[in-house]
């Protein structure tokens, strides 16, 4: 296969988005083990109580506001940061390729838009830096992370909370807007975690976020090809019933923390009262624990794909010492 | 063979990082640093209301209900946002699911044999397999 698919972003940017992916996965899992505490009370313990819980939730804010600073300041003073811009503005290329995906989920197209296209193999040079889900994930993550940060100062200590917003209830409310804000891009990593886990061709993990340019051949052999190439790749033979489950696992989770969102809010009291401030619901219990299982293993994925680079980072050094005769560099990733 | 080559990538440089990365940090410990300092503007508050009420006297508003009603409407906001955008990532998922289905049925399945391999004199692509 091409390897151009997994060489689109710099090693900045993959180690950016390793770095992003445990703050905010460790944001998820000590924020909602306090709003969703009715179902992951275990996680609360697991973290140390309630003290441990925000702890850790103020430390990875911390973190998350120096990585959005790091991030915008770089992007602004870096002549590659600033000619990305382009890249990330949505255009009709994006409105037609979620046309063409519906099409294509109908069978009424044969191939997805290169600006939905995750595997581009042959035709890699017809696939944008993002495709339009990526630049959806860019928008609503900037926005939601800023809202986010932003009422999580607010919140920060009780003396503030006290002098902001005068009452118990409305301080109350405004900690349950920033839970509630949160629950957007809860969805959307969930999302993202099936996403780039269960696409056949990258199975399990797509390397494309971990395994910087500079470390992947940009040509390859084949000059004028008419397809893009998935045909010639095998699947895995667990893929059928790992994308089955994963993919159920991911409704079910997304279901439950919308649902849970709605009665979980705790301001200014529960609309009925029950112990804990939410319905005692075994099947929301179960579903949000799935929830938070999903982006488990989504944390699992995003380590794993640190080893595919560091093996990969191996092998070229092993290849670099034996003169290169060591064998085909492109197919060791996949 | 071209094939193995790594490219020249012009990525971002090393002080254009650094600068970004300090600025990130001091920008965090400040904002914290602020938000720590929040403190109570005592003549702002609420700490006496006239009244013999339930919700009067000192300290009163702190117990009583919402004095902001704009949180009210947030929060009717992001509830509904949380619906809306929910239902439409779980469009995504379905079609991501379902186009992954099918590009899964394109490709080779587990245990299919190779068939792009020279065919043999007289023979056909893949013919010496079967």
């Amino acid at each position: 296969m091409s390897n151009l698919d997994h060489g689109k972003f710099t090693r900045v940017t993959t180690t950016f988005h390793s770095l992003l992916a445990l703050d905010v996965f460790l944001l998820f899992f000590s924020g909602y083990a306090i709003m969703f505490n009715d179902e992951l009370w275990w996680l609360m313990e697991l973290m140390g109580g309630a003290a441990g819980v925000s702890a850790v939730h103020r430390v990875t804010g911390i973190a998350l506001i120096a990585l959005i600073f790091f991030w915008v300041v770089l992007q602004v003073i870096s002549p590659t940061g600033r000619s990305n811009f382009r890249e990330i503005l949505p255009g009709k290329g994006d409105v037609d390729a979620f046309i063409q995906d519906v099409q294509f989920m109908l069978g009424r197209a044969d191939e997805r838009h290169p600006n939905a296209r995750q595997f581009g193999g042959y035709k890699a040079d017809e696939v944008p830096l993002l495709s339009y889900v990526g630049k959806g994930v860019v928008f609503i993550f900037s926005v939601e992370l800023t809202l986010l940060a932003v009422s999580g100062l607010l919140i920060w200590s009780k003396t503030g909370l006290a002098a902001l917003f005068q009452t118990k209830a409305a301080a109350a409310a405004f900690v349950t807007f920033h839970g509630l804000l949160g629950v957007i891009m809860l969805m959307g990593v969930m999302f993202h975690v099936f996403e780039h886990g269960m696409h056949p061709a990258f199975y399990p993990v797509e390397t494309k976020a971990f395994i910087p340019r500079s470390l992947v051949p940009e040509r390859h052999g084949d000059d004028d090809p008419e397809t893009t190439g998935i045909e010639r790749l095998t699947l895995s033979a667990s893929w059928g019933k790992v994308s089955t489950v994963f993919g159920a696992m991911t409704v079910i989770g997304i279901v439950s923390v919308m649902i849970g969102s709605i009665f979980d809010e705790g301001y200014p009291v529960p609309r009925e009262l029950a112990i804990g401030g939410g319905p005692s619901n075994l099947l929301l219990t179960v579903g949000i624990n799935i929830g938070i299982l999903v982006l488990g293993i989504g944390l699992v994925l995003s380590m794993y794909g640190n080893v595919l680079r560091l093996r990969w980072e191996r092998q070229l050094e092993e290849q670099e010492r034996t003169g290169g005769e060591g064998g085909d560099v492109g197919t060791a990733d996949d | 063979m071209t094939d193995g080559e790594l490219p020249e990538v012009s990525g971002y440089k090393r002080s254009h990082v650094v600068v970004s990365a300090v600025v990130g940090i001091a920008v965090a410990l400040l904002s914290v640093w602020w938000a720590q300092g929040f403190n109570v503007f005592y003549e702002s508050l609420y700490r006496v209301n006239p009244g013999t009420g339930a919700a009067d006297g000192i300290g009163a508003d702190w117990v009583a209900g919402n004095s902001i009603p704009a949180l009210d409407f947030l929060i009717a906001l992001i509830h509904a946002a949380d619906v809306i955008l929910g239902l439409f990532i779980l469009v995504l998922v379905f079609l991501h699911w379902a186009a992954f289905r099918r590009l899964a049925g394109k490709m080779r399945q587990p245990g299919e044999r190779s068939t792009d391999a020279v065919a043999t004199d007289g023979g056909e692509p893949g013919g010496d397999e079967r």
